[in-house]
């Protein structure tokens, strides 16, 4: 069969001729600046955005929740007309390589005027760089790790990060349950769940509450007796777990079946409606802070609501609304001055200030980061519920 | 659509499938390394200077020499307990050992967990596809070297490779290393290129697509590597550009593609670039014997000497006596036929005698060695050479590297050389060459000379084994059943070869079942039955003994 070899290189060599050349007829022509300012801005060219998302592997799962809520977005700023946006979502595979292939492609000189994303702050860490480097400004929509926006001047985001929504988490935990004694349980082979573990301790230590135990598991671990079995020996007020949602719903079904009814913090994994579609009634109970408050009634967040509703036939989540609150942000931000320009978009990042989202009052401070308020739910009848 | 990253993307993945090629190139299937790159990576991260302070490049490199280093240190103390493991024994074991390290550095304090190690960006697509460069330009050089040449005859038949004088033990040891050293590159050149070193680039999954990579390029061509990881880390980039959705279609459409290449390319993706195998003028060019400075023949014994001494011999399987004190000399320029029924035990005889198997009780002494106590390689390299009663050839090699294999004592180690590029390596190739030729001549199989080994016939075979084992300038042969299958003709040829090999001075220990070639040409002949020596003589008498008679057409009732 040796003489097929050649056929099929030479396939893979034309494909890859004919997509080179296909490539270079690309480039946008017209000016993104336009004229006006505000909602009577009107851009001639589409501002392009180019959006790394992990549609498949690992964090498949929070990359399509975020697709819907972008192109949500797009598709209701396109009908408002004066600005176009020519969104690109874009597949990094969870997969350090594509993030930055993806990274790269859309920095390039015929590139978007704005890159948001990646999903996971893993990957931030390997992307985001390429942007700042290239003078490209990025909005990140889900990363929530320290240290994200610290990388350039061009990074922003919408996501609130764990360090500012844990402390919150526990400090209305410790008032609705006065935890006196804790035990915490995190994943260590996760960036995402190692981080919120480290965070939780910080927070833990500041509101003066005991840590019994800390245990650690792997993101792939389903059987959790023999942890959850030393950890109720211990006989805490509360299990406090940092982990993602597919570690946290064994988890907290285990849990309830040992007998452990105590109340069960958990970190940004756990917002997730998936925790009581799989865990039931087991899930009642379980307090979570989160960076979007699903409840919220106001118009936005009701409007929001319905919309994706009535687009995609399901609830939305925290990624698709921080999502969608993303694309409308670098709206409002190509609208302050009027231009779809990279270094005007950045500036227009910067300078918000009191944006009513669908995330509530939305300011980018100093330092890049989004500050708005968090809320802080429990599972009730299974539905999230504003833990007062 | 080649963006910078992806064009590093593919030197880095080919340098990372060259780590599986350097294994899989000995037939060792390694799933380690993952683990080597790993420890690479965080010992040169923890080690390198700072490059803010002593420049980028400078950083670099020490932290390339580091990973290097650590990577064959940490394949060397693996391979050390591991290296007796074959197959899925070996990859299982290699895969414990990744995932140790993976678990290591999530719980050890420096590595900073799963979180890792920010690390600067310093890798330029040109470094790495320097370095690729050096990698490809170390397996293009050892490929046809006396050491590549080694490495090629354990992965076709470990058995008959040790048989030949090759030390397997070290050589798959020295392949292990190579695996780990290029493994450390990769690590290192990873770290330096995404930013981040953290465990969990460094997983299962890591390790099965540099898997994947080099059997999609190919492992017995050095090319295919580079091919395999080019052709993989191209599909995405093709997918996109093509305006393919984003999203499953993409991996869906990967997977069929290295199915595709898998099912119709079983030699990889490289698998059509011919081997490219000159063969030697020899015309005029002297006999066996000619002096050949270039080769590392050895001083035989004078004819008449004791070149083999079995005392008490035995051999038990269990309860059964396969040999049972079998007492026997064989001295130089002697042809010994060595017969019996089957199942008399020829072939243990001749093993114990050739180092493979050790006897139960009793000493065989073969040139000045004691096989069975000295490993196999050792009792070739005493001049100790045979064939095999099934053939034993390297398939996938041509008639003449099969010989040369064969030659692996005769021939001097020219690696070191080669990379170099000192002509003195070339010279000695040209004479390994020709020795192999002038051993393929000699059986008369010259026009055969490219053929694979496994595309012979089997008279064909039997005779190429014949001329692997004259090409390690042996003081012994064992010949074990070489006529099997041969028409008349062939035999007769045979039987004149053989001959002249013990009136050249050779000992020869022929094991046969034709009993007329025996008759024919042997100078003596011992005749096993039941693991014991029943008869021994001249050929004459032997087959007029009744024992002998009765051993072969049975008893009378």
């Amino acid at each position: 069969m040796a003489h097929r070899g050649p056929a099929l290189l030479a396939a893979t060599v034309l494909t890859v001729a004919l997509t080179a050349c296909a490539s270079e007829g690309g480039g946008s022509g017209g000016s993104l600046v336009g004229e006006g300012t505000g909602d009577d801005c009107t851009i001639a060219s589409p501002v392009p955005v180019g959006a790394a998302l992990s549609l498949t592997g690992a964090a498949a799962s929070y990359g399509e929740s975020q697709q819907k809520g972008l192109e949500l977005a797009a598709e209701q700023l396109n009908a408002k007309g004066g600005v176009e946006y020519e969104l690109t979502v874009e597949d990094d595979q969870t997969d350090p390589k594509q993030g930055i292939a993806v990274f790269e492609q859309l920095t390039a000189a015929d590139g978007a005027s704005v890159i948001i994303g990646p999903t996971l702050s893993t990957a931030a860490f390997q992307a985001q760089p390429i942007a700042q480097d290239e003078g490209v400004p990025v909005l990140a929509i889900s990363n929530t790790v320290d240290g994200i926006t610290a990388q350039g001047e061009y990074i922003f985001r919408d996501s609130l990060t764990e360090s500012q929504v844990i402390p919150q988490t526990v400090a209305a935990a410790k008032a609705e349950y006065g935890l006196e004694k804790v035990v915490v349980m995190h994943a260590n082979d996760d960036a995402l769940a190692e981080a919120g573990g480290e965070v939780f301790a910080g927070a833990l230590d500041a509101e003066g509450i005991e840590v019994a135990d800390t245990l650690t598991f792997s993101v792939a671990d389903t059987d959790f007796r023999a942890l959850l079995t030393e950890a109720k020996a211990a006989d805490p007020d509360a299990l406090v777990v940092s982990s993602l949602i597919e570690a946290a719903i064994p988890l907290v079904t285990q849990a309830r079946e040992l007998g452990i009814d105590v109340p069960i913090v958990g970190g940004n994994g756990f917002n997730n409606p998936k925790l009581m579609a799989d865990a039931g009634d087991a899930a009642e109970g379980v307090v979570v802070g989160a960076a979007w408050n699903s409840s919220s009634d106001n118009p936005e967040n009701t409007a929001f609501l319905a919309d994706f509703e009535e687009k995609y036939g399901a609830q939305p989540d925290q990624f698709a609304a921080q999502a969608y609150t993303g694309l409308m942000l670098v709206d409002a931000a190509v609208r302050a001055s009027c231009s779809g320009e990279r270094d005007a978009i950045k500036e227009g990042l910067g300078g918000i200030e009191g944006a009513a989202t669908v995330l509530g009052e939305l300011t980018i401070n100093d330092e890049r980061d989004a500050e708005h308020e968090a809320v802080v739910q429990v599972v009730e009848d299974g539905q999230f519920a504003v833990l007062d | 659509m080649l963006t910078e990253s992806t064009v590093t993307f593919i030197a880095l993945g080919a340098i990372f499938a060259f780590s599986f090629y350097a294994v899989l190139y000995a037939g060792q299937l390694s799933l380690g390394q993952a683990g080597f790159a790993s420890v690479a990576a965080y010992t040169s991260v923890l080690l390198a200077p700072d490059p803010a302070v002593v420049g980028d490049l400078p950083a670099l490199l020490v932290a390339l020499v580091i990973g290097t280093t650590a990577g064959a240190a940490a394949a060397i103390v693996l391979g050390l307990p591991t290296m007796h493991l074959r197959g899925v024994f070996l990859a299982i074991a290699t895969l414990g050992f990744a995932e140790a390290v993976r678990i290591f550095a999530l719980n050890a304090e420096w590595t900073g967990g799963a979180q890792g190690m920010s690390v600067p960006k310093i890798v330029t697509p040109a470094i790495a596809w320097i370095v690729l460069a050096v990698v490809a330009y170390w397996f293009w050089r050892s490929g046809p070297t006396r050491y590549g040449r080694a490495l090629e005859a354990i992965r076709e038949d470990e058995l008959a490779a040790g048989a030949m004088g090759i030390d397997v033990g070290r050589h798959r040891l020295g392949a292990f290393g190579t695996a780990g050293a290029v493994a450390g590159l990769y690590g290192v050149l990873w770290a330096y290129t995404v930013r981040l070193v953290s465990p969990a680039d460094f997983g299962f999954t890591a390790a099965i697509d540099g898997l994947v990579t080099a059997m999609v390029g190919g492992t017995t061509v050095f090319v295919g590597p580079v091919v395999g990881s080019a052709f993989l880390t191209v599909i995405p980039e093709v997918q996109r550009a093509l305006g393919v959705e984003a999203g499953w279609i993409r991996p869906f459409v990967a997977g069929l593609l290295l199915l595709v290449v898998i099912l119709f390319l079983p030699g990889g993706l490289a698998g059509w670039v011919p081997r490219r195998i000159r063969v030697p003028d020899i015309s005029g060019d002297g006999d066996l014997d000619a002096d050949h400075p270039e080769l590392r023949t050895r001083e035989h014994a004078p004819r008449g000497d004791v070149v083999v001494r079995l005392a008490g011999l035995s051999k038990d399987y269990g309860g059964v006596h396969a040999v049972r004190g079998v007492h026997l000399e064989i001295r130089s320029g002697e042809l010994l036929g060595l017969i019996g029924p089957n199942g008399a035990g020829k072939t243990t005889l001749v093993n114990m005698v050739s180092g493979l198997v050790a006897p139960s009780s009793g000493e065989a002494t073969v040139l000045g060695v004691t096989a069975g106590r000295a490993p196999v390689h050792r009792v070739a390299a005493a001049g100790v050479s045979r064939t095999f009663q099934h053939s034993k050839l390297f398939g996938r090699l041509s008639a003449l590297e099969n010989v040369l294999v064969g030659g692996h004592l005769v021939i001097r180690p020219t690696l070191v050389r080669r990379l170099l590029w000192l002509p003195s390596a070339r010279r000695d190739e040209r004479a390994a060459l020709a020795h192999a030729a002038r051993c393929l001549r000699r059986v008369g199989m010259l026009d055969a000379a490219t053929t694979r080994a496994n595309a012979l016939s089997y008279g064909d075979q039997r005779r190429l084994e014949i001329a692997r084992a004259l090409a390690a300038d042996p003081s012994l042969i064992v010949l074990d059943e070489p006529a099997a299958g041969m028409n008349q003709v062939e035999a007769g040829e045979l039987a004149r070869l053989i001959r002249s090999l013990a009136d050249d001075g050779l000992a020869v220990l022929l094991i046969e079942h034709n009993v007329g070639l025996v008759r024919q040409i042997c100078d003596r002949v011992v005749v096993l039955d039941f693991g014991e020596v029943i008869a021994s003589g001249a050929p004459t008498d032997v087959a007029a003994d009744p024992r002998v008679v009765e051993a072969y057409l049975g008893t009378e009732a």
